[in-house]
């Protein structure tokens, strides 16, 4: 049994956004970068179904160097092995572009399972895990918040609205994309900090995979033109002042409101 | 903008609100309509939607798609794309929505942007980074495959003349299969008959501060106590304190929002609420956006001292 889990590094939830020079993304020096939340889930679910049995979990991540830092934080946390996919002609790419590429780590590493996030935490295009399921032509879910072995595949409960749940049996292979909070994720121990540093790491560009010319900027088919701060409308009367004066305001307020 | 297919959604027998908003939004791109429906028994539904702004409908009318299953929903998508010859295919961002979408534009290697809330000047509109920032997205070949967020644009109320077309779908060799819908369990905690909510998010930081901030605000108002999703995804807070998509709609006389950043999720679930204050340090968090009042400050400064002052006022 062989899992893929793909992850995306992103920047990390509190970090300061500061739109670059080109106004299409953020600045990355200088902030801190974290495992997509999403992403955390999905590699616990890996994890938990190789401490049940037998399997090999590989981790995959698309970006530049500081990636390898999530790979082996993936690696200190159990997973086996680490595939990072980093070349220049691949920046840019759209969900897309990112879709074909992992679509061929997959076809290199033909899993029985893929697991990944239901969206990342910059781009939040929930985009790229049902693309790789259709490229690989194999059949997927989303959101999802329970996946159990059932006859040759996964029982799958994904995440409706208001509480519900739609259950769905996935044939193997097939493409899992977690919803948060379906497990609670473990820290990388030390023990496994060490041992990670001695598991393999193998690099790949565009052209090791045959993809070159096919992705990146020139061949995504949409392209950010833009990003900014959002119009906001009215918005809220911010009350300042010291915490006093802003707690009399509040509490005039709740009076007002009929709620003392 | 071409050929425009409106895939709509069935619940419970009816066509969504979401669709009719599908509808608004072909207006707004401009070109010829067309769309699509898909379930089982559902001919009626169809040929009103023809009426109400779906043009020419098709209908894959059958016993499989009574309920949604990915591989049957794209199958009878791609029929449609097909038969209409679209060259934008305009999809709601609910659950199903955004299951087979992506899967759509990767099988016709076309452009895909999710849970767009805009259209202008030639470029979708979408926020990202959980809602601190805006994208305009450009898709220079016009061919696209878009999500729509429910709720972003006021439904179609227009007319169109169409009639129905019905679609041949082949859902066999499908290698996923729909078992069975569980409806929510009933809940120990019912926030939608709150009159207050005081709901702390990520930004309360730990189970504890809950207890030792949330709840004595909550209590001295006679209220109950929210929670934004990453609080129940730690483990913090059972499910049932959950306010927004995936948790509880609330609609309380007071709403307090206490490090929560409003992220769309979340706002669907509070934004109906007759008066929200919101507490974040972070001055651009987009709870403001929602909000009567703001106070940009440290929860932990401004509840402890707002729940003493409340004490004191009721004597
Ligand atoms: C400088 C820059 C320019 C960009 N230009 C464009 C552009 O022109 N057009 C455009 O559409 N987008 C552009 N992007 C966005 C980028 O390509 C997105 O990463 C891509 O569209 C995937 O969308 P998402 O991150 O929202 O992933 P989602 O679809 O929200 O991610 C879901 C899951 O897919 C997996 N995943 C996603 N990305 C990776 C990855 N890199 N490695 C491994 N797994 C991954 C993870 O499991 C993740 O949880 C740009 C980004 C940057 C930094
Ligand atoms: C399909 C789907 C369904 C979802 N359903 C839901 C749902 O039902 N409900 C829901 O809430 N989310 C839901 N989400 C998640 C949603 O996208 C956000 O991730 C979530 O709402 C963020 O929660 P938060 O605001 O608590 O955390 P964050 O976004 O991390 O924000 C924390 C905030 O706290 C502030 N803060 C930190 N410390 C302090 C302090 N000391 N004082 C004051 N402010 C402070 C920060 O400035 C920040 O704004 C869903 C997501 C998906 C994809």
């Amino acid at each position: 049994m062989k899992i893929l889990v793909c992850l995306k590094q992103v920047p990390h939830q509190d970090a300061r956004l500061d739109i670059d020079g080109a106004g299409t993304w953020i600045k990355e020096d200088g902030i801190k970068f974290e495992i997509n939340s999403y992403d955390t889930f999905a590699l616990e679910e890996a994890l938990r179904i190789k401490d049940a049995g037998e399997a090999e979990v590989v981790v995959v991540s698309i970006g530049p160097d500081r990636v390898t830092q999530a790979l082996r934080t993936a690696l200190g946390m159990g997973a086996d092995r680490a595939v990072h996919v980093k070349d220049a002609e691949i920046d840019g790419s759209d969900a897309l572009g990112i879709a074909k590429v992992l679509a061929a780590v997959a076809k290199e590493e033909s899993p029985d399972l893929v697991l990944m996030g239901l969206m990342s935490d910059d781009g939040n295009a929930s985009a790229v895990p049902p693309m790789l399921a259709e490229l690989m032509g194999v059949p997927s879910a989303t959101a999802v918040m329970k996946a159990e072995p059932e006859g040759d595949g996964y029982r799958c409960e994904r995440e409706l609205e208001g509480g519900a749940l739609e259950v769905v049996d996935l044939a193997k292979p097939c493409l899992i994309a977690v919803q948060s909070g379906l497990n609670q994720v473990r820290y990388a121990s030390l023990k496994g900090i060490m041992a990670a540093k001695k598991k393999p790491l193998d690099t790949k560009g565009a052209g090791d995979l045959g993809l070159s010319g096919t992705v990146g900027a020139a061949g995504a088919k949409a392209q950010i033109e833009k990003i900014y701060a959002p119009v906001r409308g009215e918005g809220a009367e911010i009350i300042e002042g010291s915490t006093d004066e802003v707690v009399t305001q509040l509490v005039g307020k709740i009076k007002e409101l009929g709620l003392l | 903008m071409g050929n425009i297919l409106i895939v709509t959604e069935i619940k419970d027998g009816v066509i969504r609100e979401a669709s009719y908003e599908l509808a608004a939004f072909a207006q707004k791109l401009g070109g010829d309509v067309k769309s699509l429906v898909i379930g089982s028994g559902i001919a009626g539904e169809a040929e009103s939607f023809a009426k109400k702004g779906g043009g020419t409908v098709y209908v894959a009318d059958d016993a499989s798609l009574a309920n949604y299953n990915v591989e049957g929903y794209a199958a009878a998508i791609r029929a449609a794309v097909d038969a209409s010859g679209a060259d934008v295919v305009l999809i709601s961002n609910t659950p199903s929505g955004w299951d087979v979408a992506p899967r759509i534009a990767a099988g016709l290697d076309i452009a895909f942007v999710s849970d767009v809330f805009d259209f202008q000047d030639g470029a979708y509109i979408r926020r990202v980074f959980n809602g601190k920032l805006d994208a305009r997205i450009a898709v220079p070949g016009d061919k696209a495959v878009v999500t729509i967020q429910p709720g972003a644009l006021p439904a179609f109320e227009g007319s169109s003349d169409g009639g129905t077309e019905s679609l041949s779908v082949d859902t066999s060799g499908a290698r996923s299969k729909f078992v069975e819908t569980k409806v929510a369990a009933s809940k120990g905690v019912d926030l939608s008959a709150a009159e207050v909510i005081i709901s702390g998010g990520r930004g309360v930081g730990d189970p504890e501060k809950f207890k030792e901030v949330i709840q004595p605000l909550a209590d001295v108002l006679g209220g109950a106590m929210g929670a934004s999703r990453p609080v129940v995804d730690a483990g913090w807070l059972p499910h049932e304190y959950q306010v927004g998509s995936s948790g509880q709609v609330v609609t309380p006389k007071l709403y307090v929002a206490a490090g929560i950043s409003g992220a769309i999720q979340h706002l669907v679930g509070m934004k109906g609420s007759n008066f929200i204050i919101a507490i974040n340090k972070d001055a651009d968090a987009p709870i403001f956006e929602v909000a009567q009042i703001g106070v940009v400050a440290d929860l932990f400064d401004v509840i402890p001292a707002l729940t003493a002052a409340l004490q004191e006022a009721k004597g």
